[in-house]
Parts: C-alpha cells; sequence; structure tokens
C-alpha cells in the first residue's frame, strides 16, 4: 500500500509518495508564501489549512503559513498549480509540474528589458519583496570632465578660497605658519585631476586670477564627447521566487521597461464602516497595496485605502481582516489550456 | 508452503495458455521458467495434487484477494499480472470519471499497472483489469467505475 | 493551535489591547474612546486592574493586541 511521508524543516514542508511507478514530492517554501490560502480553497480533498496567519506575521508565533495534512494529501499538484507566488511545487520524478505542458500554469510574469532600461533604480527601491536588483556601471567620470585647471604659482597668494570652495575636493594645499627663514602660509598647491570635475568655481572664486582653465574639447567650452563615455550600462535580476508580480516595477520605471502580467482579475472592495484599522491587511499584503494614509502632518490616518494597481487579487488581506472590512473579488482566473475537466473547474471556482 | 501454491499458481496458468493456443516455448518464456518444467507440469509431475487444489480455491476468492495473495506470494508484478489475468474467469470495464483529477493514487495502487494518466486523468486499461477495486477504493474525487461484464461464465 | 493567552503577572491594566482590539471595536464601538466596554460580549476587558479574557472564542488571531501590550501580557501561542 502508497502512503505518504511528511518532512518539515524548520517552516518549510514536504510531502512524499513513492511507489515502483513513480515519485512525487510536494515542496512548500514558507519564506515565499504570502498567505494568501488558495491552495487551501482548490485542494480537492481539504488536505491543507491555512494557518493564523495575522499573528504569524504580527507576533512571535513560529508556525507555518499553512498546514498539510499527510494523510489527506493526494499530491494532485492542484496547489502547485494555482499557487500565485510559487510558494507550492509538485515534482514527478524530480520534475516540476510547473515545466510540464499538460499541467495548467497561472499565466504571470515580470521582465525587464535590458534594452530599454536605464538603470535608474526605481524599480529596485519601488519592489515590495525586494526581488529586483539592478547592477549598473557608472561611466568614467574623468572622461566626462571636458578640461582641466591651471595654477599660475608665481601669482597664487595661498590663500586657500579655491581649496574651500571646490566642491569635489580637487584642491589641496600644504598649509603651514610662517617662520622668518620662510615667510609663506602655504609650501605648495596641488589639483587632484582624478577628482576635478572642471566645474570652474576655483577661477571664479580666485581674488588673484591665479587660476587658468584649459578646455580639452574646444577653445568655447562647447562640449564634443564620445556618447559611449556617457552611457551608464548595467543588467536587471528578477528573483522570481521573491518576485509576486505586483506590477509597482512596471508603475514606477520612467521608460516602460518593466512588464508585469497578473494571473488574476479581480475587484478590492474596503467597508470603511467596519474597518478598525488594526492593519493587519497592510502587514500581510505582499503588494504594498494598503496603507493608512497621513490625514495631516506627522499624523498616522485611519482611513483604510488601497492603491489597486498594486492588487494581484491574492486575498490575504480578506484572510486577515479580523472585522470582514475587506472582500477581495476574483473575476479572472488566467492560466494555460488543460484537457482536464476537473483542473478547469477547481482553477475557475477560485473566482468569487 | 507459499512455494507450492505459486508452483500450483503456474500449473493452472500453463494449463490456461496452452488451451488458448500458446506454445510450451512462449508460456516457459512467459512464466520464467524451464520448457522441461512446463512439460513435467503440464503432465501432472514434479507437483503434488494438493497444491493444485490450493491454488484452485485462490483463484476463485474475490478479485482483490486473489490479487493481493498472488502478488505476496510472487512478489513481481510482470507475473502476477500474467496468473491473476490468465486465472481470472470473469471481465471488466473499467470506466474514469471527469472528475479525476489525475493525482495518480490508483497508478500506484494498481498491482497489474492497467492505470497510467493521460492528460490528468486516469486511462484504465480494462484488459488488464481484474476487478479487484482497490483503485477506486483509493481514489479521492469517486472518479473511477468497475463494472463486471457478463461474458457468459 | 494558536491562542489567545493573558499573563495577569505581567499585566499593567492599561486596557491598551482593549482598545486595539479591533473585533472589541466592531463588538462595542465605544472602547475606542478608553471609556471600557458596556457590554460583556467584548474578547477582553481589564477588571479589577488586570485583564481578562471573556470570550476568547471570538479572537480572529490578527496580532494587533500584542503590538500595543507594554508588558507582553497579551500573546498569541
Amino acid at each position: 500500500m502508497v502512503t505518504n511521508t511528511k518532512e518539515v524543516k524548520g517552516k518549510d514542508i514536504c510531502v512524499q509518495r513513492v511507489s515502483p511507478e513513480e515519485k512525487r514530492e510536494l515542496a512548500y517554501k514558507d519564506d515565499v508564501c504570502v498567505g494568501c490560502g488558495i491552495c487551501a480553497k482548490i485542494c480537492p480533498t481539504e488536505a491543507i489549512e491555512l494557518g493564523e496567519i495575522g499573528a504569524i506575521e504580527r507576533t512571535g508565533v513560529d508556525e507555518s503559513k499553512i498546514s498539510i495534512d499527510e494523510a489527506k494529501c493526494v499530491l494532485c499538484g492542484m496547489c502547485s498549480s494555482a499557487c500565485p507566488v510559487d510558494a507550492l511545487d509538485l515534482k514527478l520524478d524530480e520534475k516540476s509540474i510547473k515545466d510540464m505542458a499538460e499541467y495548467p500554469q497561472l499565466i504571470k510574469s515580470a521582465e525587464i528589458s535590458d534594452d530599454l532600461c536605464i538603470y535608474c533604480k526605481a524599480c529596485e527601491t519601488a519592489c515590495p519583496r525586494d526581488a529586483i536588483t539592478i547592477a549598473r556601471i557608472l561611466p568614467e567620470r574623468s572622461k566626462l570632465v571636458t578640461g582641466e585647471i591651471e595654477i599660475d604659482k608665481d601669482t597664487c597668494i595661498s590663500c586657500g578660497i579655491c581649496e574651500e570652495m571646490c566642491p569635489a575636493d580637487a584642491i589641496e594645499m600644504e598649509h603651514h605658519e610662517p617662520t622668518s627663514s620662510d615667510p609663506t602660509v602655504s609650501s605648495d598647491i596641488t589639483v587632484n585631476k582624478d577628482k576635478c570635475v572642471y566645474c570652474l568655481i576655483c577661477r571664479k572664486s580666485c581674488p588673484v586670477d591665479a587660476i587658468k582653465a584649459v578646455c580639452r574639447s574646444c577653445s568655447y567650452g562647447d562640449y564634443d564627447l564620445n556618447p559611449e563615455d556617457s552611457e551608464t550600462t548595467g543588467s536587471s535580476f528578477i528573483d522570481e521566487e521573491a518576485c509576486v508580480n505586483c506590477g509597482w516595477c512596471q508603475e514606477i520605471c520612467p521608460v516602460d521597461a518593466a512588464t508585469v502580467e497578473k494571473a488574476f482579475e479581480g475587484e478590492l472592495i474596503l467597508n470603511q464602516e467596519k474597518c478598525e484599522a488594526c492593519g493587519a491587511c497592510v502587514d500581510i499584503c505582499p503588494c504594498n497595496v494598503l496603507s493608512f494614509p497621513e490625514e495631516e502632518f506627522g499624523v498616522q490616518g485611519d482611513k483604510l485605502q488601497a492603491d489597486e494597481r498594486f492588487c494581484i487579487y491574492c486575498g490575504a488581506c480578506e484572510n486577515v481582516c479580523p472585522v470582514e472590512a475587506i472582500e477581495v473579488k476574483r473575476t479572472a482566473v488566467k492560466h494555460t489550456p488543460t484537457k482536464s475537466k476537473s483542473w478547469e473547474k477547481q482553477l475557475s471556482e477560485l473566482k468569487t | 508452503m507459499p512455494k507450492h501454491i505459486v508452483s500450483g499458481l503456474k500449473y493452472l496458468t500453463a494449463v490456461e495458455l496452452i488451451r488458448e493456443g500458446l506454445s510450451q516455448k512462449e508460456v516457459a518464456k512467459i512464466l520464467e521458467m524451464d520448457r522441461s518444467t512446463v512439460s513435467h507440469y503440464l503432465n501432472g509431475r514434479n507437483l503434488s495434487w494438493n497444491s493444485i487444489e490450493v491454488a484452485e480455491i485462490i483463484t476463485k476468492f474475490c478479485p482483490k484477494d486473489f490479487l493481493t495473495l498472488t502478488y505476496a506470494l510472487l512478489n513481481d508484478s510482470e507475473k502476477t499480472r500474467v496468473i491473476v489475468k490468465t486465472c481470472s474467469k470473469k471481465s471488466y470495464e473499467a470506466s474514469v470519471e471527469e472528475s479525476c483529477i489525475g493525482c495518480g493514487l490508483c497508478v500506484d495502487t494498481c498491482l497489474l499497472n492497467a492505470i497510467v494518466l493521460d492528460d490528468l486523468k486516469a486511462r484504465i486499461d480494462s484488459d488488464w483489469c481484474n476487478g479487484c477495486n482497490m483503485c477506486r477504493d483509493v481514489c479521492p474525487t469517486d472518479s473511477i467505475k468497475i463494472l463486471e461484464v457478463n461474458n457468459g461464465y | 493551535m494558536v491562542e489567545l493567552k493573558v499573563d495577569q503577572d505581567k499585566c499593567l491594566g492599561c486596557g491598551n489591547c482593549v482598545v486595539a482590539c479591533p473585533v472589541n471595536g466592531s463588538i462595542s464601538p465605544e472602547v475606542a474612546g478608553g471609556h471600557g466596554s458596556k457590554t460583556e460580549d467584548t474578547i477582553m476587558m481589564v477588571e479589577n486592574g488586570l485583564i481578562k479574557l471573556f470570550n476568547p472564542q471570538k479572537c480572529t488571531k490578527c496580532g494587533t493586541c500584542p503590538l500595543f501590550c507594554p508588558t507582553d501580557a497579551i500573546f498569541l501561542e
């Protein structure tokens, strides 16, 4: 008789069924899970139960967000297919069903086009899941500096004004107390050419006109730069495990380099009358959709607001709300086609 | 004496296969025996009549008991398949309803390897089904129906 | 099974949890003003200077009260 085994590692869970025919293994990663409970909703054998996600997320309760009853689980993989954040994965003989055409897959994606990206890092900063890394290589500063300065040491009176004015700390004087044998206040003045950006503040502020500008490009200060020298290059990386396809990157990108496709369509309905402003929904939302905006400067407001542009309609907020003030409606569940009528039915029942 | 019972079951299977028109050589190959042993079996030698009687009783058990006992005696799915299917007198029509979720529990359970998954749906080869109903019993969605076919026996 | 628990030895009787609890607020809106509840239907109340659970079964384990308790006297475990 084939029976399941369960292994719990920290908060991660693994349920296995091994037979001479095949090995089925359902792996759950708690740090990826957002507490939406879709797995529990779709499970045809009621083997999955959503935990007390509010207590887990906000207090010291040290439990997994879901529990799996290995006696009820039949390792069909519906939870794995329906999980909007890929916290569950069913593998058949080590191959994930997410890579198998016969299994329906949620249609969701997040991409950053390296052709369009200007590496401004807005997405990296905005991403609520810290899933984006933008690695950029800045242009070499010296190649963008169009000239250099020369100090006429005979004219220079060692006043130190240029040293104090220089925004790049490129001018350094060797100050000393004057003595009868050396009645000067400085022994030398040097310009660090790596630091100087040729802004000419020093020349403009020099009281004795001891500083001369030498333009490398032209005599009129008109720049003739190689465009390649001014280009910032780089690469973008989205951690697919952390990404929940919320759309923040797409919204914030100034050059439309980020594109996000969401698996669910729907509506987020807030009931302000019922809301007690406990903030559990704000804490659980993986997409930074919900907030209590300040009503006046410095005062935390108590009117719940949602920005649905970033909502993935996962329903975690509805699960955690203690007073039923939030309703998440799912009107569409987009997935790749399946020939199985039962899978089609279970997936479409995620609509509310 | 499990060994003797196995011999009895092999005897019954050999007799049936010969009746179906197979040669002694083919039977020997299927049952993984020497051809001479098959010949001895068919002549009633090297075999106590008692083990044949016991084997006959076993074949008349309910399909599940016949199958699981045979599997336990042989511990070999291929030979179990041949013996059980050859000695079973009844035919079955197995069908899977659309409510099947493709969990594969029936595939893993079927001792006769009669079930495969096809596009997230179990497909049962009725030719190999012996009506043990073990797949039906494990199915979490009650999607399997097995009917005995009245074929005159 | 996560449960709402109190440790009366730690409780200062401040009533923060009573006010913060969103379920209390929906059962008895006047607790928001810190005046205490008019009914005994709320989850918890301060009685004789100590917190007491009246209806722990109504708790949804949202995790709000522990965030406001200054002494960890109310917690989910």
